[in-house]
């Protein structure tokens, strides 16, 4: 799994403190970044995979989750009876929110276990469908290689083959026509050479694929707490 | 079939072996049978690869070259064919394909080719795939 990055925000400096305690008594621990209020600002946040927002100053919450990019996934943990927090959780009903009860703390780091796991796998699954659009390219590109490939052994071995022909037995042939047919038997074995090679990227092709599609197919390692 | 000729002592000896050649370009039919004449083979083209059988019976071939990509029945299907019949599975079938991959040749093995040979193809390579048989 890839380390995992989480922001926390709060304005209570234990609350930090304690949640940045637990997560790092725990076997994998994220890389952790502590912003109050005060500094947040969207655009030049850390780049997070998760957003804890633990208790901040009375009215903060609205402008805090305003500016939280939709696609992060954000916990709240404040006081089940915020006035605030009950306004925001009508209009954001998928909102994740852990009450501040004495064992908060060992919730949210399975509630955030959970959320990090999901946005890993989600980040595989994005990763896995630009791998198969990216093959899906490649394997036209193949397709044409090949189809292309047989016309053009067809063609060369009518031209190495009559070359080879009227080498053979050349016959009548004047010293002049002779040279020119070795030129183009020489030239239909370089086309053929230059086909082989084709054979060969093919091959890499086909490698490459099946080492992409063994990537995308890595499954995330859960983070499991230290028991 | 081989054609025979009397020697000096009135024994006769067989000097041209048969060999069929199976593909829908009659521009690589006449190359080949070129090839296979100038080496005292008596080379019998065909382009329809449906009429395999009938011109088995009629000529009897000792070896047959076959090509893979043709339309109507490719050459992995009248080499089984060939294969599955009683009558014909006994002449060597020579695969000869520009397609090359360790896929086809082990493909057209399953189909119970006995020789491959892929375009393009020296001289050279041809006849020794030819002489194994013939």
């Amino acid at each position: 799994m890839r380390h995992a990055n989480v922001v926390i925000l709060t304005d209570e400096s234990e609350f930090a403190r304690l949640l940045t305690a637990c997560w790092q008594a725990e076997r994998q621990a994220p890389g952790i970044a502590v912003l109050n209020s005060d500094l947040w600002r969207e655009h030049d946040a850390p780049p997070a995979d998760l957003i804890v927002v633990g208790p901040v100053r009375e009215g903060k919450l609205t402008s805090v989750l305003q500016s939280v990019d939709p696609g992060t996934a954000v916990i709240l943990c404040a006081p089940a009876d915020s006035r605030e927090f009950g306004q925001l959780r009508a209009k954001y009903p998928r909102l994740v929110h852990i009450p501040l009860r004495e064992d908060w703390a060992q919730t949210l780091l399975l509630v955030a276990g959970e959320s990090l796991r999901r946005t890993e796998a989600l980040r595989i699954a994005r990763q896995a469908e630009r791998n198969a659009a990216k093959n899906e390219n490649y394997a036209t590109l193949g397709r044409y290689m090949l189809d292309m490939k047989h016309s053009l052994n067809n063609a060369l071995t009518s031209t190495l083959g009559n070359a080879e022909l009227l080498l053979f037995e050349p016959g009548q042939l004047t010293s002049q026509s002779l040279a020119q047919i070795k030129t183009i038997h020489s030239m239909a074995l370089r086309i053929n050479e230059i086909m082989q090679r084709f054979s060969s990227l093919a091959s890499e092709m086909t490698e490459a694929e099946n080492a992409s599609q063994a990537e995308t197919e890595e499954m995330p390692t859960p983070t499991s707490p230290r028991r | 079939m081989q054609f025979f000729s009397v020697d000096k002592y009135g024994e006769p000896t067989a000097v041209q072996k048969k060999v069929l050649i199976v593909d829908d370009s009659p521009a690589e039919v006449k190359l080949i049978l070129g090839l296979l004449e100038k080496e005292g083979y008596w080379p019998v083209g065909l382009n329809d690869p449906r009429r395999v059988e009938e011109v088995i019976t009629n000529e009897r071939p000792n070896v047959i070259l076959l090509d893979v990509v043709m339309p109507d029945r490719n050459g992995f299907q009248v080499c089984r064919d060939l294969k599955g019949n009683a009558e014909f599975n006994t002449i060597p079938v020579i695969l000869v394909t520009s397609k090359d991959t360790a896929s086809d040749k082990y493909w057209g093995q399953q189909q119970g080719a006995d020789g491959y040979v892929t375009k393009p193809f020296t001289r050279e390579e041809l006849l020794r795939a030819v002489r194994r048989f013939a």
